[in-house]
């Protein structure tokens, strides 16, 4: 081995031995870092007008770097199941006032504000806000209608609002015609489970994104689990009328000639009985804990 | 060593006979008219702004310095031709870059030291007395000098082997680069593959970590920085200029220079 070879080769293992040891440093200063990120969630900027006129002609990819901010913000409090996302509104508010026609940062932004803790921040009033304010900017979307409708309907219950949103976005050209429909029905019954699953429907159909249409999938799924539940306490009411008893496991309705099999939830799990006597997941189903999230959250 | 400590003195001489240190005349009158006129147009953050304003020049200035001076340090010995006269004398290319590294990285030191005194006098104008907690402005300005020294290393390297501009763009790169460092590690699954998430997290590791020495939001808010941290930065600061250092040499050392 000549000098030349033996010299690089002792550098070669320096630099490794030198990264790793820049891996563990990294480590170490991490585990402090955090003591100082304890503090809470700032934006320094938080007028995007004033962002807008910092940005000179950089303006769109600022938007777009916020709206990734907001993403990022929003999963990370996601994951770390963190119910505080007390910067969601002011980073969109930024982003839309950087590029008000960043359509995403609306419809996904008024879900992640729309929603109930732990799955947003529990502000429907934002949401409406900034879909509002969305419509203002671009009045030909229509799918901003369906989105204000969407909240209206399913977060604040406030029907009739639902199907005025669901109305006047009908009325644009552009719009599909089931809108006019939705906004009779809704006008007419309120809150329906064969709505429900319409709407929910409709955003796993149109979603691109994987995570929003897992959303949608799950609360398809409890809105069966719900159908089911319901299909389940009539036969136990029909078994209570033959029999003079409430059942007390599903296995009876089948030795009762009312089902022909035992019937599963969205995830494979037998439906059971509770201690009240109506029909309710599987204590080991995945799907409880979302439904009692759900439950807890309205 | 001591061949190195002349390479150094001369490069300090020299960035002082470049007028360098004229931005500290930029500074002081930053800070004059931000202590004078912040205190006129905003209630309640004037100290804040005063910290934030003068740590934010501190480092964009050194970073203006350590970059265009840095990416300088060899090519202009090989543009003048002083450099075969000086390797013509008992000094190795080693020393030479040790020497080019240390002598701009002192020439920061005075600099940063001259606009840290800058910066407190504009406080003591501000809130007519400094207290225990203004310290940590001081572990604040000692991160930026850290990171600029981590700058002045990744220049210098480029500027072995390629031409200003592009070692200019390089050494910027890795600057934004080495800022966004934590996002990269942090990016949440669902918006990226597994192993786009598994290579950004692998090159976390390897790029400079610019956002370890950022604690100018706790040092504007008079919040203590744990010493721990003081330690491990310092010590990552020294190993990441060796190792670049050291690929800077290896490079250099391998260069035709005829």
């Amino acid at each position: 081995m000549t000098a030349g070879n033996w010299r690089g080769s002792v550098l070669l293992v320096v630099l490794a031995v030198g990264f790793a040891g820049v891996w563990q440093l990294q480590h170490q200063i991490d585990d402090q870092r955090t003591t100082l990120h304890q503090e809470r969630d700032d934006l320094v900027l938080r007028s995007g007008k004033l962002l807008k006129a910092l940005s000179l002609e950089y303006t769109p990819l600022l938007a777009d770097l916020y709206w990734t901010r907001v993403v990022q913000y929003y999963g990370y409090k996601r994951a770390k199941h963190e119910a505080n996302f007390e910067l969601l509104w002011p980073l969109l508010d930024v982003t839309t006032t950087l590029d008000p026609n960043l359509l995403i940062a609306y419809r996904f932004g008024s879900t992640f504000l729309a929603e109930p803790a732990p799955r947003g921040a529990g502000r429907p009033d934002l949401g409406i806000a900034l879909l509002e304010r969305g419509l203002q900017a671009n009045p030909e979307y229509w799918r901003f209608y369906e989105d204000l409708g969407f909240v209206y309907y399913f977060e604040l219950k406030d029907y009739a609002k639902a199907a005025q949103a669901f109305a006047e976005g009908g009325k644009n050209p552009g719009a599909q015609i089931w809108m006019k429909v939705m906004a009779a029905k809704i006008a007419a019954e309120g809150e329906s489970l064969s709505t429900s699953i319409f709407l929910w429907n409709d955003v796993y159909q149109t979603a691109n994104d994987p995570a929003v249409k897992e959303n949608a999938l799950l609360h398809l799924q409890l809105l069966r689990v719900e159908e089911d539940c319901k299909q389940l306490d009539a036969l136990a009411d029909e078994f209570q009328k033959r029999l003079g008893r409430r059942p007390t496991r599903v296995n009876e309705l089948i030795q009762a000639g009312l089902l022909p099999r035992l019937p599963v939830d969205p995830k494979g799990y037998p439906y059971v009985f509770g201690p009240d006597g109506k029909a309710a997941l599987n204590l080991d189903s995945p799907l409880l804990e979302q439904q009692l999230l759900n439950q807890s959250s309205k | 060593m001591k061949r190195a400590g002349a390479v150094a003195l001369n490069t300090f001489r020299e960035a002082v006979r470049d007028r360098v240190l004229y931005n500290l005349v930029f500074f002081a009158l930053l800070m004059m008219a931000a202590a004078i006129f912040v205190g006129q147009i905003s209630i309640g953050v004037e100290e804040m702004v005063i910290k934030s304003l003068g740590l934010t020049a501190i480092s964009v200035i050194g970073l203006l310095i350590a970059v265009f001076i840095g990416v300088g340090l060899v090519y202009k010995e090989m543009d003048k031709r002083t450099l075969y006269a000086l390797l013509a004398k008992p000094v190795r290319r080693w020393e030479f870059l040790l020497g080019k590294f240390a002598g701009l990285v002192l020439t920061l030191a005075v600099n940063t030291v001259a606009m840290a005194a800058g910066l407190f006098a504009a406080l003591l104008y501000v809130k007519r007395h400094l207290e225990s907690a203004d310290a940590v402005l001081l572990v604040a300005i000692f991160f930026i000098l850290l990171k600029l020294m981590l700058v002045v290393a990744l220049a210098l390297l480029f500027s072995c082997y390629s031409t200003p501009l592009l070692a200019i763009l390089y050494t910027s790169a890795f600057y934004v680069a080495g800022m966004f460092v934590e996002e990269m590690r942090t990016f949440r699954a669902e918006t990226l593959s597994p192993q786009m998430a598994a290579f950004l997290r692998g090159l976390s590791y390897l790029l400079p970590n610019l956002e370890n020495f950022n604690v100018m939001a706790a040092a504007a808010h008079g919040r203590a920085v744990p010493g721990a941290l003081i330690l491990q930065n310092t010590a990552y600061a020294a190993l990441y200029c060796t190792l670049v250092l050291l690929i800077a040499m290896a490079v250099f050392s391998r260069r035709n220079l005829k």
